[in-house]
């Protein structure tokens, strides 16, 4: 989009010319930001497109160092590592691809995108091939205590159908726990920071609870709970609850006072002020707490289903290490990481959506 | 538009303290106060910090209760907010997570009132001339564009009495004379009583019928001046320099022009 500029100014006046302010009236924010930057040298453009090109390089040395090198140990079907590789490599090569049409057309953020991750990318798999190397090719990680990937994929496609069901159950822990726990976290939160009487029964609680870190419950409550599951859920939501119970109170209990009498001048009632002032206002520190109650809540999942709970992600990673397939607690261990990362991931997206009024703001 | 009633403020021997949080002092912010103030005035307080001149708006709209005395509007004693007594706030306090056209119509949406009012909330956005912002959210804006969204946000209520508390003192002084020009094209045209708490002089001069002059320790009022000259008024004129030096001297600011 440099053509904007492309006519030179009138060489008296030094006026941009009528078309070229008319043509600044209608600038979009992303042309705005590439006028503004500096001009890349071609010397930069090729590094960057050397740059984008590297994953693709990368993932070719992955492929050529498992296929080249012989192995040092026994592998069963090799073809499943290197599948996952190009599998990669190609969903790679096409995001890459679509980013270069989107520039020919002129649009540069996916193109940025994939410059700025490149690098990333690359490393991931170098990171590949090194440890593949480590494994499979030299020994000096030992099987079966560390199991190559060619491995760990084999198992995890071989016990798919008990994978997924304990994938399944600890989800369904999982989420169930953490509503449960911040519905209520919110519930107690809010009228918390907003009722002193409230804050004063309710702060002693959490001062008491507070400090415990929540698998020291968990004994407790295998003893004491009916139903395992039930006993689980209950100490995911603990967790939770207390994480979003805290992150709410102070959050309400901040807002400022100007934000109240503003409210009350223009009519607003004390439920509103609740609802549509101190709530809305606290958004960014509940979010925080949801955050934060997740993190608590993935712990606490895993600690009960290594200790107690006969089903699970957890329970299946040391049962497998009861039975000494190592690959077997690999494979799970690659599926938690997995799920974790796009529960958080899922967060983080809710939470920039319900705070765009933060972004962008002019300090 | 529907012409609001005539209203009668009334201040009756209004005293307020507050207590130190520091410690157990009380300081008095007003003391046995009178004052009477009716529609189609424009009240400038003006005084020195501490005088008790926030206190007086702030004890109007009912967002605090006097110690003694009592505040009525037609003969009605005022003991909590309506939108019938809006307050525009030194601070513009719109709400960041609306956008400006939401904090415009925010006021309507609390008392149930938005739907079919939709025009008013276009009329305000006009009046101000921030059309093309009304998605964008307040923290995009400048000090002068906030505080017009915060102007418009009070007066969408139509309020019969409109509470100014330093509205302008946050804004640069270009910003500020437009303002000042905006604020009193609104009030004549709808001619309700307004009360502007201000720390300029030139200001209270330049937009009050009434100038109530202030001093503090304890907050009391020291002289009540009516401006009746026409507006738009001529900062340079001399009886608008005289109404300075006079006030000035209530101030204890006097200048040679004794």
């Amino acid at each position: 989009m440099k053509t904007i500029f492309s006519q030179p100014l009138d060489s008296r006046s030094g006026k941009p010319s009528p078309e070229q302010t008319a043509q600044l009236d209608n600038l979009t924010r992303q042309q705005l930001k590439e006028l503004e930057e500096k001009e890349k040298t071609p010397l930069q453009k090729a590094l960057d497109l050397v740059i984008v090109l590297l994953p693709l390089v990368c993932s070719v040395v992955a492929m050529l160092e498992y296929q080249l090198i012989p192995n040092y140990t026994a592998n069963k079907k090799p073809m499943t590592y290197l599948c996952l590789l190009v599998l990669l490599a190609v969903i790679y090569g096409l995001y890459l691809l679509f980013s270069l049409v989107k520039r020919g057309k002129g649009d540069r953020t996916v193109f940025d995108k994939v410059r700025y991750k490149a690098p990333l990318y690359s490393a991931l798999f170098l990171f590949l091939a090194l440890y593949d190397y480590l494994t499979l090719k030299t020994g000096i990680l030992m099987y079966p205590f560390v199991p190559h990937l060619n491995a760990i994929l084999n198992i995890a496609w071989e016990d798919r159908a008990y994978l997924i069901e304990c994938t399944l159950h600890t989800l369904r822990l999982l989420f169930l726990g953490y509503f449960i726990g911040v519905a209520l976290g919110l519930v107690t939160g809010i009228t918390c920071g907003y009722s002193q009487k409230v804050r004063y029964w309710v702060t002693p609680i959490i001062k008491f609870l507070g400090p415990i870190p929540t698998s020291t419950w968990i004994p407790i409550i295998m003893v004491i709970a009916s139903s395992l599951f039930g006993g689980a859920v209950f100490i995911i939501a603990l967790g939770s609850w207390f994480a979003v119970t805290v992150a709410s109170m102070t959050g309400i209990s901040n807002v400022d006072k100007d934000y109240f009498e503003a409210a009350k001048t223009l009519g607003a009632s004390e439920r509103q002020l609740v609802f549509r002032v101190a709530i809305p206002h606290a958004m960014p520190s509940i979010l925080q707490g949801c955050t934060q109650a997740m993190s608590s809540a993935c712990t606490a999942i895993m600690i009960a289903e290594m200790m107690g709970v006969k089903a699970g992600l957890g329970w299946y990673m040391t049962w497998a290490k009861a039975w000494a397939s190592y690959d077997k607690m690999f494979a799970a261990l690659f599926v938690i990481c997995f799920i974790f990362t796009v529960v958080t991931k899922a967060l983080d997206l809710i939470k920039k959506r319900a705070l765009r009024w933060q972004n962008g703001v002019v300090k | 538009m529907a012409e609001n009633r005539h209203v009668t403020l009334k201040l009756e021997g209004v005293s307020k303290s507050f207590a130190k949080v520091e410690n157990d002092e009380v300081t008095h912010a007003l003391n046995n106060v009178d004052l009477t103030m009716e529609s189609g005035e424009f009240i400038s307080l003006v005084g020195p910090s501490g005088c008790g001149k926030s206190t007086i708006l702030r004890l109007v709209a009912g967002l605090i209760p006097p110690t003694t005395g009592k505040i009525t509007v037609n003969g009605q004693e005022v003991t909590k907010p309506s939108p019938e007594r809006g307050m525009v706030f030194q601070k513009p306090t719109l709400f960041p997570w609306l956008t400006v056209e939401k904090n415009i119509a925010f006021s309507l949406q609390m008392q149930g009132k938005l739907k079919g009012n939709e025009d008013k909330v276009e009329r305000m956005l006009k009046t101000i001339g921030l059309e093309d912002f009304r998605d964008d959210y307040p923290g995009q804006l400048s000090g002068g564009m906030a505080q017009r969204v915060a102007l418009v946000r009070t007066l969408i209520n139509e309020p019969e009495i409109l509470t100014l508390d330093e509205p302008l003192g946050a804004l640069d002084a270009f910003t500020r004379m437009n303002m000042q020009d905006e604020i009193l094209n609104i009030w004549r045209q709808k001619k309700q009583l307004a009360v502007m708490v201000t720390h300029d002089v030139d200001e209270a001069i330049y937009m009050g019928t009434r100038v109530i002059v202030m001093e503090a320790n304890p907050g009391r009022i020291v002289a009540d001046i009516p401006i009746p000259d026409e507006y738009p008024r001529d900062r340079s004129s001399q009886t608008f320099v005289e109404y300075r030096n006079r006030i000035l001297n209530k101030l204890h600011y006097g200048g040679k022009h004794q």
